[in-house]
């Protein structure tokens, strides 16, 4: 297994998540391609750490940090969906476009 | 007693008076009638004080300092402003007290005894100023007690008209003056008279002559319309709209002289410019006969003695300008006396019978007012020049420099006028004394055959001085410190074949039994049409003036909504619409926002990565 | 140092301010007092400052330096010199005045008279500071209060005008923030002290190119013919005692600001650009008085009459920059904008009570109200004569300067605004005749005339321009040793 199969991996997966993001209408898929994205930049991180990285530790921290802030993204993120499923019955992005000018 | 607290309290106590009345007695008309009168004799006694004292050194004092403009005001005392001060305040107090019976039943004689407080403070703090700016505030504030008194019945929409026309016609005349004295300022540094005149160091020696003449030129103006001088003469005709006293006092006897004071005052300088001696003679002259023919056809008294004023300012000018200064002032004295009288008897007969128009007066019985109609006889015969009374005396001078002028064209001007004026005015008195079939009188207050007591006191006294101020000009002649020639009964001929000739052809037309009661010139219908129109003046006012005023703006008003606020108020509405252009772009659409936003970091990226 | 006077000026609205906020709005007639003792108080420590001026020495008095911000050079600098001390009289007069004239307000008091306080503290302090970050800081709260002001109390269009009121003026303010700074930044000084700023030599390619945005910035405010537009929509919608800040004392702030700060920090930009900015100022004389001629609403006829009057103190300011008649041009400049003040607020209290009993400012629905209404009327009518220009009222004198120095300077300038004294006669008599004289309209036969106290605040005003009327020394003793100062740089 070479850096190259790995950053491919990860390319492929980050790809994945932002096609998710511009394509679906439904916000939890939406949050489903942030997930594999922030996925894909871990295992970038985690890679160049095997690979590169003369200090071993750091690239795993970030993994950790980014595993957590996922968490709590999606926390926040369903809670928000709550309050937006209360207001406009339904949790699509067409319905939610009171910013439109 | 030191003269600068006489003159003090000569020209502060009628404004005193005016501030005391107007504050403090307005529903007290009594308290209020008595405090003005105390303050016009104040006045009277005043300026008798210093007439007597005679000339002496002006007094000053710094009232203002800008700048490198200092000026001094202060009280003149030559013969000029003593002789006319003492005019003035003997008139105003006679003016005064006539108002009494005048102006009995009116509800607001506070505010009228108040406004002629404030006129007689205007008139004597114009007369004795040392200083031409001060001359001008006075003068300013003149033209406002005449304001208020033209405008005094404001509730008659014709008076609110007469009152502001006065103003806005004066205001003309003195936008000229202002622009005159600030010329002088600027070029000279003061303002004081005395050294004004000063040949050696005076405006003379400063003023290059050409500009000489354009300031004494913008002096013109404004005397002009002070002084009701054609073309800015309509104001005073209309000024009839106020009480008659105030005609008698604002609009015949001393506010409109202020402008022929003016011009005495400044004598001198007017002498120093020939081109400004000829115009004022041209439009002297032209005023005099101008008017004259209008009161030939008005059938209005107090219209017919307005035109007379006009025309009498009309001679006065005249005198000055071709060099007669002791002719002018003259003319100016006797004419301020006897037509005050003349205006004092037209408003007892219009009290008395409630009737401007003279055929009326005559056919309800004004001869029957003896005292008033034996004023109006003495107070028209001094007007047309009849001897001895004051007013054939002062013609007499006004003629004789004239001659010495000696341009015919000028002097035949006089004579026409002088014709005229003996024509009207005894048009007027046989008109009155003898109409055409006697009514029973209608008396509308049913008392008397004439009017009361404080009016006819007034008429008394001016009758005496219209009778014998003539043979004063002697004494005159001295307190001015000019020489008087003596005229020689010959020299006087022709005046007074003139004036006898005049009042012969009023005869015919209107004193014999068989009169037609039409007047010569009816049977000139052209010139008829013209009189009795006042030369269209007013119409050309009326039509081209006021209109262009108006047009202009309107033009101004139309740029200003059209012009500034709609092109501010589009401006503000472009960047409206800038904005809710750009706000389409906003689609509210989460995911295009996020798809352009990948799409600049990946275009931002690639060009980083290239570079 | 002193008693801070100046400070305390500052602080009488400023604690009113504070109370006002914390009084429960019910408490109405609690605002009003508190609004009614600061100002009195304000105008008696006016009245001190004025008396204790030392005029024959002139330049800053009553100094008051405390470092504000020391790193970018800001000092709370407190001083007067004496065209401050005139127009600190004019401010806390009109202030007075304005409290007494809305004292039957009852619409919001407590608000409305919150935000006319925090208008009154900002053009105190203009009047006062000679730091140029706290100018243009009261300078900004003086303008923001008129929004709301005209927005909730005004009449006549009231959304429309309150809006055109701030975009001007903020626009006004865009222009002169960028000057300000440039001339913190050029100077290179690390202060915002004006009297550092004035000895400072700004080149003259600077001068030239800054001196347009500071002078229109101001000029804005100050209703420069051809920005005048929200003047006078803005002195028709706003409320009586609005009106009378508002023309009496917020259009001065324009003009001190270009006397203060434009001709005092960009002498050499004054000179170049005087003949075009005077130009500007006469034919606004004009153009306001022939537009007052064709109005037919009171407030608008006042209102042009503003621009008009306020033409011949920016006339007065680019008249003395040119140098021939310095002295007498600043003198009039300044002396016209006291006596405007005063003369406006007199209008705008008169026309705001005629207003308010007849609920109409149309001038043909009047007619004959001087049988109706004789102090009110006598009142405005005096007032309509000091505008007019007449001997004997305080604008007399520094219209006849501001003349005279055109006359000097640029004679053509000078025989137009002198000729245009008719026109101004006319707009006002106009107004006499048609609204005043002629037969009393039945209509208004049951309103009330001016009664008891209310005549008060506008007989102080009557008196005001009666006594500068006749005694102009007065002022000019005291402004003139500041003029000459000013004078003498050009």
């Amino acid at each position: 297994m070479t850096l190259t199969a790995f950053l491919l991996a990860g390319l492929l997966l980050f790809t994945l998540g932002l096609t998710t993001v511009l394509s679906r209408r439904n916000q939890i898929a939406i949050l489903v391609g942030i997930e594999l994205m922030m996925s894909a930049a871990s295992l970038n991180f985690l890679a160049f750490n095997r690979f590169v990285a003369p200090d071993p530790a750091v690239g795993q921290i970030v993994a950790l940090v980014i595993i957590g802030l996922a968490a709590a993204e999606v926390s926040i993120f369903l809670s928000i969906l709550m309050v937006v499923y209360r207001a406009h019955h339904g949790i699509t992005v067409e319905e939610i476009r009171e910013l439109k000018g | 007693m030191n003269p600068t607290a006489i003159t003090v309290a000569t020209t502060f106590a009628p404004f005193l008076a005016f501030a005391v009345a107007l504050l403090f007695f307005m529903k007290r008309p009594v308290l209020a009638k008595a405090i003005v009168l105390l303050g016009g004799l104040v006045s009277v006694v005043g300026s008798l004080m210093l007439l007597a004292g005679g000339p002496r050194e002006p007094v000053r004092f710094l009232w203002f300092a800008s700048g490198d403009v200092a000026l001094r005001f202060g009280f003149l005392y030559d013969g000029l402003s003593l002789s006319f001060g003492a005019v003035v305040a003997v008139i105003t107090f006679c003016i005064q007290v006539y108002s009494i019976g005048y102006m009995a039943h009116d509800p607001a004689k506070t505010r009228f005894f108040a406004m002629l407080g404030l006129f007689g403070w205007a008139m004597l703090g114009f007369v004795y100023s040392v200083d031409l700016l001060q001359a001008f505030i006075f003068w300013e504030l003149v033209g406002l007690a005449s304001f208020f008194l033209i405008g005094f019945w404001y509730e008659k929409p014709s008076a609110a008209a007469a009152a502001k026309k006065a103003f806005i016609m004066t205001r003309v005349g003195d936008v000229g003056l202002f622009i005159g004295i600030l010329i002088i300022l600027n070029s000279v540094g003061i303002f004081d008279i005395p050294a004004l005149l000063d040949p050696e160091t005076g405006l003379r020696a400063a003023l290059s002559p050409g500009m000489l003449t354009i300031v004494m030129l913008l002096i013109f103006v404004g005397i002009m319309g002070k002084s009701a001088q054609f073309p800015l003469h309509t104001w005073l005709p209309d000024a009839m709209e106020g009480p008659t006293p105030v005609s008698a006092l604002l609009h015949s006897a001393t506010m409109v002289a202020a402008g022929v004071y003016l011009f005495a005052r400044l004598n001198p300088l007017f002498m120093a410019s020939e081109t400004t001696l000829l115009t004022v003679l041209y439009i002297s002259t032209f005023t005099a006969i101008l008017s004259s023919t209008v009161a030939m056809v008005e059938r209005d008294i107090k219209k017919v003695l307005a035109y007379s004023s006009i025309s009498q300012l009309g001679f006065m000018l005249m005198a000055l300008a071709a060099g007669g200064f002791f002719a002018g002032v003259f003319h100016l004295i006797t004419h301020a006396l006897f037509k005050a009288l003349l205006f004092l008897c037209a408003g007892s007969y219009i009290h008395h019978l409630e009737t401007n128009d003279m055929e009326e007066i005559g056919r309800r019985g004004g001869r029957k007012m003896r005292w008033t109609t034996v004023g109006l006889v003495i107070g028209g015969g001094a007007l047309a020049g009849i001897p001895p009374l004051a007013g054939f005396f002062s013609k007499e001078e006004i003629f004789a420099a004239l001659s010495h002028r000696g341009i015919l064209i000028f002097q035949a001007g006089a004579f026409a006028a002088a014709f005229l004026t003996a024509y009207y005015t005894f048009r007027m008195i046989f008109l009155i004394l003898l109409p055409a079939r006697t009514e029973e009188p209608a008396h509308a207050h049913g008392h008397g055959n004439d009017s009361p007591l404080p009016m006819l006191a007034p008429i008394m006294l001016l009758t005496l001085a219209a009778a014998g101020v003539g043979f004063g000009g002697g004494w005159l002649a001295r307190l001015l410190d000019v020489e008087r020639e003596h005229h020689a009964i010959t020299s006087m001929l022709p005046a007074i074949g003139i004036v006898l000739a005049g009042v012969a052809l009023a005869w015919w037309d209107f004193g014999r039994r068989a009169a037609t009661r039409t007047g010569f010139i009816t049977a000139v219908k052209p010139l008829h049409t013209l009189f009795t129109n006042k030369w269209y003046v007013d119409a050309f006012y009326a039509n081209v003036v006021a209109r262009l005023t108006d047009m202009l703006a309107g033009l101004l008003q139309t740029v200003e909504n059209k012009g500034f606020d709609d092109s501010f108020d589009g401006a503000a509405r472009g960047v409206v619409e800038t904005g809710s252009f750009t706000a389409k772009l906003q689609s509210g659409w989460v995911q295009s926002y996020a798809a352009v936003a990948i799409a600049m970091m990946s275009i931002l990226g690639i060009y980083l990565g290239l570079r | 140092m002193g008693f801070p006077v100046l400070t305390f000026i500052l602080l009488c609205p400023t604690l009113a301010l504070l109370v006002i906020m914390a009084t429960p709005a019910s408490r109405v007639s609690f605002v009003r007092w508190t609004a009614a003792v600061s100002s009195a108080l304000s105008l008696a420590l006016s009245v001190f400052v004025w008396l204790g001026y030392d005029a024959a020495a002139g330049g800053l008095q009553f100094e008051e330096i405390v470092p504000w911000v020391p790193s970018v050079g800001i000092t709370y600098h407190m001083a007067v010199d004496g065209y401050g001390v005139a127009l600190l009289m004019l401010n806390s007069l009109v202030y007075f005045a304005g409290v007494l004239t809305m004292w039957d307000l009852s619409l919001r008091v407590k608000e409305y008279f919150a935000f006319m306080i925090l208008l009154v503290i900002g053009v105190y302090g203009v009047f006062m500071t000679q730091d140029l970050f706290f100018f243009f800081f009261f300078y900004e709260i003086a303008v923001v209060p008129m929004y709301p002001l005209i927005l909730i109390w005004g009449s006549t269009r009231k959304e429309y005008a309150a809006m055109k009121l701030m975009l001007f003026l903020l626009a006004g303010s865009a222009l002169l923030f960028p000057a300000l700074l440039a001339i913190y930044h050029e100077a290179g000084l690390g202060t915002f002290s004006l009297v550092a700023l004035a000895q400072h030599e700004f080149t003259r390619e600077f001068q030239i190119f800054v001196y347009p945005f500071a002078y229109v910035g101001f000029g804005v405010l100050a209703g420069m013919f051809p920005f005048h537009g929200w003047s006078p929509t803005g002195h028709v919608a706003a409320p009586s005692a609005v009106s009378m800040l508002h023309a009496g004392v917020l259009m001065k702030l324009g003009a001190f600001g270009v006397l203060a700060v434009c001709v005092r920090l960009l002498p050499d930009g004054a000179v170049y650009w005087a003949p075009i900015f005077a130009g500007f100022a006469a034919a606004g004389v004009v153009y306001g008085a022939f537009v007052a001629l064709k109005q037919t609403d009171f407030k608008f006829v006042i209102g042009f009459s503003s621009v008009s009057h306020m033409g011949i103190v920016l006339l007065g300011i680019n008249l003395g920059v040119m140098g021939i008649a310095s002295a007498d041009a600043f003198n009039g400049a300044v002396f016209q904008m006291f006596a405007h003040g005063i003369m406006t607020a007199l209008f705008f209290s008169t026309v705001g009570f005629i207003y308010d009993r007849a609920h109409s400012k149309t001038i043909a629905d009047f007619g004959g109200l001087g049988s109706q209404m004789p102090r009110a009327v006598s009142i405005f009518i005096v007032a309509g004569l000091c505008g007019a220009g007449l001997p004997g009222l305080a604008s007399f004198w520094p219209e006849m300067l501001v003349f005279l120095a055109a006359m000097k300077t640029v004679p053509f300038i000078g025989v137009c605004i002198i000729a245009a004294l008719v026109v101004t006669a006319l707009y006002v008599l106009r107004v006499f005749e048609q609204a005043f004289f002629g037969p009393p309209n039945p209509k208004w036969n049951s309103l009330r005339d001016l009664e008891g106290w209310e005549v008060f605040p506008r007989a102080l005003l009557v008196a005001v321009l009666l006594f500068f009327g006749f005694a102009p020394r007065a002022m000019l003793d005291l402004i003139g040793s500041s003029t000459n100062l000013l004078a003498a740089g050009f």
